[in-house]
């Protein structure tokens, strides 16, 4: 049975005087919400949602900088019973219309009644915004108290949408994950038990984008529903500045807090040693890694880096999380002093049988793999071949999930749902295996390359090399190789040039062609390798075919370093 | 170019694996995507050594950042005594 009927209702019960959400931009610049005056925040917002003809069941898209405007606009649409969806604000680097097509492709799908945008957002990036019929653009304003509110309908039916989030990904394609008040009410419910959570005593931290799950459901949702208070700073400022998470958690003893892989590498390794006295991080009871396989290497670096100013031995932990399951599917047990549990595997069994086979820690050519932790209640999951049989313990296969708060569907999109779900088991695309009663993830299924938690599809960045004059159209493999360095995955591309003659220009086409990712996609190519003509390795369909093409590079350039380094 | 600003573009060479890469002051660097926003924060780390400033979080977007120029005026512009 759950405490709330909808995620409003349960807004409409936090303790008026708790601060709700502290926005930290710097030291000497932070602003502090109560729940009480969020929820005037998100009246005001209400009412000009309504204004603007937005009424029950209308899609209203949200593309604002991270902040508290931004939430309130989330939440005072789901105070009429429309349907909010967050969505990436333009990152500086991406071209225009780049940017548009793939807003047009998002905003088509969901065929939204409002765009909301705020003031500063480029008009040159609306041209090709396509809401649906009658559909409006709204600049939102802060609601500063003065004008009309709306008292909210506290009565949406649990089992009616109460948000979109979209499945990560910098293309047009994203998918709309449709999610129910009483789904993601059931995943907090969950989330609650399995944390321990004590909102009177807890307080999370969070850099992680709202168009996330992670920061939508866990760092937004999670703290509203059961009245945590969260103190966030914007991404960008995070990944500038990653030392201002310790500064930030220290300042306001936060004691929860979720990271994708490549974060629990990123800060230790830009800390400035001298403010060590300055931080505190004895406050963290569980700060949890979780979207990105968990790789044991990245958490012990964190934990070694930060046990001086405080961090407990057990802080960190891990978790299996999707937007199709409203987040997490599993947790580690947040009690265990020594972490999330490890097995130690023959890696030519795993290379060679898709199998764990124990063995000895640190063994020669030993593997390392982490949990991510045991179901959450209600949940269940099952490792199946490629024939789609159920593998037993230990055996490698793709997992498919099944719970109470698993999606209904993607939005607007049966077809990606009938593919999805099959005879109620949501087919997540990753690869894994159970052990004792623990889930290991061990990678994507498909062929997702995942930058510092961001997934990129290689076709994307395909057809922007294809596209460079000096490339031939098609002769291009995009991939994504685990740098242990960056805790994270690199893109890596090889393309073949037009002619020959062209390699004595191989600098500048290379510059050329890192400049036109970074406009196209926003990220920044890692290494990129120019080929004669001929070069890539095609299958007998004349398509290029990866694995071996990769195997090729390799022999030539044995400095790559790939998957080696688990842990 | 002054001592320092050789000294980032030393230092942007070495982060970015291309030693051999011919840029100077006023070559964009963000812009032209040769350095992500992950990168910036080694290169803020950087900036606050050789100017001896503390560059404020929240006060600095990347396009401030795009050449090694910019980096030195921004840091003159919003930096705080290092404590």
């Amino acid at each position: 049975m759950l405490r709330y009927r909808n995620l409003i209702e349960a807004l409409e019960a936090a303790p008026d005087e708790r601060p709700f959400i502290t926005f930290w931009v710097d030291e000497d610049e932070q602003e502090t919400v109560t729940f009480a005056e969020f929820r005037r925040l998100a009246r005001g917002q209400a009412a000009a949602l309504q204004a603007q003809g937005a009424a029950a069941g209308d899609r209203v898209v949200v593309i604002m900088p991270q902040g508290i405007s931004a939430m309130a606009v989330f939440a005072g649409a789901m105070m009429l019973g429309a349907v909010p969806a967050f969505l990436a604000y333009p990152n500086e680097k991406v071209e225009p219309s780049k940017y548009r097509a793939g807003l047009a492709g998002v905003t088509a799908n969901l065929k939204a009644k409002l765009l909301v945008v705020d003031q500063q957002f480029p008009e040159e990036m609306l041209g090709c915004v396509s809401l649906g019929d009658k559909a409006r653009l709204l600049r939102a304003r802060d609601y500063k108290g003065s004008g009309k509110e709306i008292r909210p309908e506290a009565n949406h039916d649990p089992a009616a949408v109460a948000l979109i989030q979209h499945s990560a990904g910098t293309t047009g394609l994203q998918k709309g994950v449709a999610l129910t008040h009483a789904s993601v009410l059931r995943q907090l419910e969950h989330l609650q038990r399995s944390l321990e959570i004590d909102s009177e005593k807890d307080r999370i931290y969070s850099w992680l984008p709202l168009y996330h799950d992670m920061g939508l459901i866990a760092c937004f949702m999670l703290p509203m529903v059961r009245h945590i208070p969260v103190v966030m700073q914007s991404p960008l400022d995070w990944v500038m500045q990653p030392e201002t998470m310790l500064q930030v958690i220290s300042e306001h003893k936060c004691t929860l807090g979720w990271m994708p892989n490549f974060a629990f590498q990123f800060v230790p390794r830009r800390r400035r040693p001298n403010r060590r006295t300055q931080y505190d991080l004895s406050s963290l009871r569980a700060l949890i890694n979780c979207s990105e396989p968990v790789r044991g290497v990245s958490m012990q670096e964190f934990q070694e880096a930060f046990s001086v100013i405080g961090l407990k031995a057990g802080a960190l932990q891990s978790s299996y999380a999707m937007a199709e399951n409203v987040f997490a599917v599993t947790q580690s047990d947040i009690h265990c002093t020594s972490g999330p549990k490890r097995v130690w595997a023959d890696g030519g069994q795993f290379r060679g049988a898709h199998r764990i086979a124990s063995t000895a820690e640190r063994s020669a050519g030993a593997m390392c793999f982490t949990s991510s932790g045991r179901l959450l209640p209600n949940h269940d999951v099952r490792i199946v071949s490629d024939s789609g049989t159920v593998l037993s313990d230990g055996s490698i296969g793709e997992i498919l999930v099944k719970s109470d708060c698993l999606f209904d569907g993607y939005y607007n999109r049966p077809d990606l749902t009938a593919k999805a779900i099959v005879d109620g088991w949501y087919h997540t695309g990753d690869l894994g295996f159970c052990l004792d009663g623990e889930l290991y993830v061990i990678g994507r299924k498909k062929d997702l390359i995942i930058v510092g938690g961001e997934n990129l599809y290689p076709q994307d960045i395909e057809e922007i090399v294809s596209g460079h004059p000096a490339i031939h159209d098609g002769r291009v493999i995009a991939l994504g190789l685990y740098n242990p360095d960056l805790g994270t995955e690199e893109i890596v591309i090889v393309c073949e040039v037009e002619n020959e003659a062209l390699l004595a220009n191989a600098q500048e086409i290379e510059h050329d062609i890192r400049g036109r990712i970074a406009a196209g996609l926003g990220v920044t190519a890692g290494m990129i390798f120019l080929k004669p003509p001929k070069w890539i390795v095609k299958s007998t369909a004349g398509k290029a075919a990866r694995s071996t093409t990769l195997e090729k590079l390799q022999k030539e350039h044995p400095e790559l370093k790939i998957e080696s380094d688990r842990g | 170019m002054t001592a320092e600003e050789k000294q980032m573009i030393e230092f942007i060479l070495r982060r970015i694996r291309k030693p051999n890469l011919n840029i100077d002051e006023n070559t964009p660097l963000v812009s032209s995507g040769l350095v992500d926003s992950m990168a910036l924060g080694d290169l803020l780390i950087e900036l606050e050594d050789l100017t001896n400033l503390r560059v404020p979080p929240g006060k600095v977007r990347p396009k401030d950042l795009d050449t090694v120029a910019m980096m030195f005026a921004t840091a003159t512009r919003v930096g705080k005594p290092q404590k």
